[in-house]
């Protein structure tokens, strides 16, 4: 009967025509009501296109306002201007990070995602930055602009389950840039060639079957 | 072979699911039965559907009857529901910043403190001991809110809740404000309340610092509250981070603070105006507005980043709570029409020290 009993807990049934009333039942011996918060279907997002090529691209460069962000952002703006001479750049500064909160300062980055072809936002390398750079990548995706976020390694679990969470299989790239370094000499150290292969990598690789399809439901 | 009954390996299971699932904080849970949730919501006159707030990235909604699921789990009874929702309202309130101090890597708590008749009456305690185990009321009750936050917002350690060291306050951490012995208007008075209005309050601290003042006296206390803050606090009242400390006074030493004729305010412009210390490396995120920084900084900048609740039983030992960077969000509770039968029912009184008879 134990084991029965242990097999039979785990599944969750939704009551037709009351799907708020989402239940546990164990057997016939007892009925548990979920402590859970409803298990909604997230309608899944593909992701933008990506550009072919950075050349003569303007590229994005989001700044979730954490300290680290600018630093790891001017690194990289200035090894890409290298690889790619002719192409521009364009900022925008969340000034405090809890800013990405606000509705007007999300449209503010959707309006500002439409002026460039493609962007990079930084930096997710703590628990409330990561989510809120996910939230910002999304944002720029809603935007209608491929984008790709900058997270500190250890994080990428975190910035995983935040961009699930919002709709969206969204793109990153680790970086070996620690939480709340931001010396830029040693940031630009540690954004080696390799890393600045990945991001290009993660800006212009085509999109994959998984990452093209829409409308597949996500469980929360 | 095993001696347990049939309830008791269906409680054991249920357990091991439960903690499966993640629906729990690692300690024993009572399965939340249908009979028993039902029970829960005698403490309520909210239909069971009703959504109380919204939590976390997607705002998933925390019904009435998912919080009694919980209540139930973490060991509450049914006159604790009115606090419980109460507090959910807090959660859910943007102004309360739980959506990002649950997550953030410096392990945030959730600091609850309660005002009111209603401590008497669930017996909450608020003098020797307030803070630690013991208390039905004080350990059942913020242990179900917190679950009850993880089990809607879904969030997990090492996964969305990426504080780096954890906190063994995080779901442990009320008391009542002692404002029997207590020189000061209560601290619900202090948000807007009236005295006989019932109250739980959230903020989001990290640490927790105890300490004394050298002497019992007004000068040492008023000092002591500065100097003994850590380094690592700060408290300046902002509208994209409001950065709060709290200070948890013992009656002893507030009573030392009234015969010197302070005001909670007046000590808090003395904190504001004596809390100066060298910049490092917090300034950047605590307001520091250039990049060469003056060579001193407040460390409390305004007046209204400082809370002082009377907390505490006989001694001289205050304690410092901080740096919080969600709320204070303070709400008033709401009883349902059968609530003091309820209490009647269900509120065990203690009978841990037999006194009666010591000195016959």
């Amino acid at each position: 009967m134990a084991g029965a009993t242990r097999a039979a807990i785990g599944r969750r049934l939704s009551i037709p025509g009351k799907s708020y009333m989402v239940r546990w039942y164990v057997v016939s011996v007892v009925s548990l009501v979920t402590p859970g918060s409803e298990e909604e279907e997230t309608e899944k997002e593909p992701l933008r296109e990506r550009v072919d090529d950075l050349d003569g691209k303007t590229i994005g460069l989001y700044d979730n306002g954490k300290p680290a962000a600018e630093p790891l952002l001017t690194a990289v703006q200035e090894k890409l201007s290298e690889r790619y001479p002719n192409a521009t750049f364009d900022w925008f500064h969340v000034e405090h990070l809890n800013q990405i909160k606000n509705d007007d300062k999300q449209e503010e980055v959707k309006e500002w995602a439409q002026t460039v072809d493609t962007a990079l936002g930084a930096i997710g390398d703590c628990g409330s930055c990561t989510k809120f750079l996910a939230w910002g990548v999304e944002l720029i995706e809603e935007g209608g602009t491929p984008g790709v976020g900058l997270i500190d390694e250890g994080f990428e679990l975190d910035y995983q389950s935040n961009a699930i969470e919002r709709g969206r299989a969204l793109r990153y790239k680790k970086t070996p840039v620690r939480c709340e370094t931001t010396d830029l000499d040693r940031v630009r150290e540690e954004v080696s060639e390799e890393v600045v292969d990945g991001i290009v990598d993660e800006l212009t690789r085509p999109l994959n079957d998984k990452e093209r399809a829409g409308a597949e439901k996500v469980a929360q | 072979m095993s001696k347990q009954s049939q309830t008791e390996e269906s409680l054991e299971d249920i357990n091991r699911s439960l903690y499966k699932e993640g629906m729990t904080d690692g300690l024993p849970v009572i399965p939340p039965t249908e009979e028993r949730v039902d029970e829960m919501l005698l403490g309520t006159d909210r239909d069971r559907d009703e959504v109380i707030g919204e939590l976390g990235n997607n705002e998933n909604a925390l019904t009435v009857e998912r919080l009694a699921a919980n209540a139930v789990m973490a060991g509450c009874i049914p006159p604790y529901m009115p606090i419980l929702e109460a507090g959910a309202e807090a959660l859910a309130d943007p102004d309360s910043n739980s959506i990002q101090f649950s997550v953030s890597t410096a392990s945030w708590s959730y600091q609850w403190v309660v005002n009111g008749p209603v401590r008497e009456k669930l017996d909450i305690a608020s003098e020797s001991g307030a803070f630690g185990p013991s208390y039905h009321a004080n350990q059942t009750i913020p242990r179900a809110l917190g679950i009850a936050y993880r089990n809607t917002a879904k969030i997990y350690p090492g996964e969305k809740d990426m504080g780096v060291m954890g906190n063994p306050y995080k779901f442990y951490f009320l008391a009542g404000e002692n404002e029997e012995a207590s020189p000061w208007d209560p601290y619900h008075v202090s948000q807007g309340l009236d005295e006989d209005d019932s109250a739980i309050s959230l903020a989001g601290p990290n640490s927790w610092v105890q300490w004394f003042p050298g002497e019992n006296n007004a000068e040492h206390v008023a000092r002591g509250m500065i100097r003994n803050t850590p380094e690592s606090m700060r408290a300046r009242s902002g509208e994209d981070l409001n950065a709060t400390i709290t200070h948890f006074i013992n009656p002893y030493n507030a009573e030392e603070l009234e015969k010197a004729d302070l005001s909670k305010q007046e000590i808090k412009e003395y904190m504001v105006e004596n809390s100066h210390r060298t910049l490092d490396e917090y300034s950047r995120s605590f307001g520091g507005d250039s990049d060469l920084p003056p060579r001193q900084s407040k460390q409390y900048f305004d007046t209204e980043a400082i809370n002082i609740v009377s907390m505490g039983g006989p001694g001289r030992v205050n304690a410092i709570a901080g740096t919080s960077i969600g709320g204070p969000v303070t709400k008033k509770i709401d009883f349902p029409n059968n609530w003091d039968d309820l209490v009647e029912e269900y509120v065990v009184e203690t009978e841990w020290v037999p006194t009666e008879g010591f000195y016959e």
